[in-house]
């Protein structure tokens, strides 16, 4: 997806605070247009890296890359970069006009052109009207609305988020979400996305990356980081996940044999990377998502899928799914989950106690490295 | 008739438990509402009754008469003298504006370990009884202080400086001293209210450092700034302690007048008349603080 010259690249970027690194050699490139993602626990750096690209933190190493112009140690106030805060960091004694107007102002727009601006990006956020509001008489999705047209009416070339949906409830969270990415698709500027919060990412973003302890573990669409993650740490982290613990017993091209102890062989796939380094008897995990796996009472005559029998420890309705947890012999729970299409399911019937069988297609299973192959 | 009665049951009760509560509150706040009662309103009544009092020499006399006011507001050294007071106040308002907001400004964006020590320091010296205080201002402004001395000897000058001591600006001088602490606390207390994210969004907007101060620290302090006011102008505006031992005739102040009304001039009618005054004047300026600032800023 990158082109040519990316809207943004990032790289070697390292930033330690005290003895710890906070970002570690990181290397990426956004390109132009893009709803670009930072997808992470707390503490894993994204913030900082942001904030780096952003201008207010200088990083030790490495260098950042504008459409092609080098900013790694421009102040914020010369970069074509605009950042929306966390808690929206709205200025409490000015009103929402001049809280958007501030940005135009320290340029010396002339006022017509501000006030031209300023009310065309309260139209597109739907708040026409609320001009001479203070941020205090705004509701939390409102005074997001106001950040992110504060930051937008520099028409930046980047624009930053910190976890801007971060203190808002699920439902007004959900409907911003839309708004955001149509909005990013309407000004058409380059916005990376910090967030802890994975179905956010997935929501939104054209391309995530997923950063753990300083680090960008990988970086795809939506669908490769759930499909094909590189790792255990990326499979947890994105969704739900089975893991199985085992030994790797056979290697054929990019399929794999693997024994869990206890438990069954089965086979799975390992990316082409990640199999070449592969070994026998080495020690790996395996990822089946939850929605791959399927439950049958009888045994199901599908030669060459992974088959093994548990038993119903619990099982959650949900309305359009029914969620299975289910005992396997050697005392691990795995999660399945079924459509609930029909009450004529034999599924439907399945309750506590009842010993099923758990059965899914080589291909569903993931053979994962434990850190992120290179 | 029904609904009648039990409409008015219900009334009654609800009375009840307004009168209960209000009762409740009332015994809450009755003892030290006594205490100011008796011990400040009281008093202040009595004094504004004698201010309408003939009154002379040791002498008090309970007929009705303006004379009082009429006499201050007659007097060309008494209107001097609340004009001297003024330039006092309002000078070593200024100064301490000026002096305290920088302080205020850095110990705000100083790490937390030398906030509090420099806070420290700077309330140590208010610790420090006021009248060696005061003196200790004498030794150095004096004619043979160690302020004159010092420049005497390195040649900058070649008499003492007269104006150090026994003037406004020794009053000055003295006041900014006393009242620095009370500027700088509530200003740092705002100023360190705003949150850093704030500044840093400023900064993306494309604020520079002065853009900083003139739109985000300065009007987000404001409040801090008033209290500040509030806290110290009005104070000074009543001094009399500081005027009498450093102010000499050129530094009196109508705090002094009225001391001496009271205590030396023996007229007890013109020394409340002017205490009236001074209250007046000071009530007049609260209210247009809290007119200008409003008083959620202030609370």
């Amino acid at each position: 997806m990158p082109e040519s010259t990316p809207g943004l690249e990032v790289r070697n970027l390292t930033k330690r605070f005290g003895n710890i690194v906070a970002v570690n050699d990181v290397s990426f490139e956004i390109a132009s247009g893009e709803f670009f993602s930072l997808l992470g626990p707390s503490g894993s750096g994204k913030t900082t890296m942001l904030r780096m690209i952003g201008g207010l933190e200088t990083p030790d190493a490495g260098d950042i890359f504008l459409e092609g112009k080098k900013i790694t140690f421009l102040p914020p106030e010369k970069r074509d970069v605009n950042i929306v805060f966390q808690n929206y960091a709205l200025f409490p004694h000015l009103n929402v006009y001049d809280n958007v107007a501030f940005g135009p102002r320290r340029r010396k727009w002339p006022e017509d052109k501000i006030r031209r601006e300023v009310t065309a990006l309260l139209e597109m956020v739907h708040l026409s009207g609320y001009e001479e509001k203070y941020p205090r008489q705004l509701s939390g999705g409102e005074k997001q609305r106001v950040a992110l047209i504060r930051a937008l009416i520099l028409k930046p070339k980047l624009l930053l988020l910190d976890e801007p949906l971060g203190a808002l409830d699920l439902k007004i969270r959900q409907a911003l979400q839309l708004e955001l990415a149509n909005i990013q698709y309407e000004v058409g500027i380059t916005f990376i996305y910090v967030t802890h919060d994975q179905s956010e990412a997935l929501t939104m973003a054209d391309r995530i990356a997923v950063m753990n302890k300083g680090r960008i573990l990988q970086v795809g669409t939506p669908k490769e980081i759930y499909e094909h993650p590189v790792n255990r740490f990326v499979a947890n982290f994105i969704g739900n996940t089975n893991l199985f613990e085992g030994v790797v017993k056979e290697i054929a091209g990019q399929d794999v044999k693997v024994d869990v102890p206890g438990l069954m062989e089965l086979w799975g796939i390992a990316s082409e990377n990640h199999v070449a380094q592969l070994r026998i008897g080495q020690r790996i995990a395996v990822s089946v998502r939850p929605e791959k796996m399927r439950l049958s009472r009888v045994k199901p005559q599908k030669p060459g899928y992974n088959l093994v029998q548990g038993v119903v420890d619990d099982l959650i309705y949900l309305g359009v799914s029914t969620e299975f947890l289910v005992r396997l012999p050697n005392d691990q729970v795995v999660r399945v989950f079924a459509q609930n299409i029909s009450r004529e399911d034999e599924l439907w019937s399945i309750t506590w106690d009842e010993p099923v069988w758990v059965y899914w297609r080589p291909e569903r299973s993931l053979v994962l490295a434990d850190e992120a192959p290179t | 008739m029904t609904t009648a009665t039990l409409s008015h049951t219900h009334r009654r009760h609800r009375w009840r438990l307004t009168f209960q509560r209000y009762l409740g509150l009332t015994l809450n706040i009755f003892p030290p509402f006594i205490y100011i009662l008796l011990l400040f309103y009281v008093p202040m009544g009595m004094m504004f009754l004698i201010s309408f009092w003939k009154s002379g020499y040791m002498t008090l006399e309970p007929i009705f008469t303006l004379d009082n006011y009429i006499t201050f507001f007659t007097s060309p050294i008494y209107l001097k003298t609340l004009y001297n007071t003024f330039i006092i106040a309002t000078g070593a308002m200024i100064l301490l504006v000026i002096i305290g907001y920088p302080i205020a400004y850095y110990l705000a964006r100083m790490g937390p370990k030398y906030t509090y020590l420099i806070l420290f320091l700077l309330i140590i010296p208010v610790e420090i009884n006021f009248l060696i205080r005061i003196f200790a201002w004498k030794i150095a402004l004096g004619g043979n202080g160690v302020i004159n001395s010092f420049l005497m000897q390195l040649g900058v000058i070649q008499e003492p400086l007269k104006f150090l001591l026994y003037s406004k600006t020794a009053v000055m001088i003295v006041l900014i001293h006393e009242w620095l602490p009370y500027v700088v606390i509530p200003i740092f207390l705002s100023l360190r209210g705003i949150p850093q994210s704030v500044i840093e969004a400023a900064r993306d907007l494309g604020s520079s450092r002065y853009d900083i101060f003139r739109h985000i620290l300065l009007p987000l302090s404001v409040p801090g700034l008033f209290a500040s006011m509030v806290l110290v102008y009005i104070p000074m505006l009543g001094e009399f302690a500081v005027p009498a031992l450093v102010g000499g005739p050129s530094g009196y102040m109508l705090g002094n007048v009225i001391e001496s009304q009271f205590l030396s001039a023996g007229n007890w009618g013109l020394g409340s008349a002017i205490g009236f005054i001074l209250l007046a004047i000071t009530l007049v300026l609260v209210a247009l603080v809290i007119k200008i600032a409003g008083v959620e800023e202030l609370l």
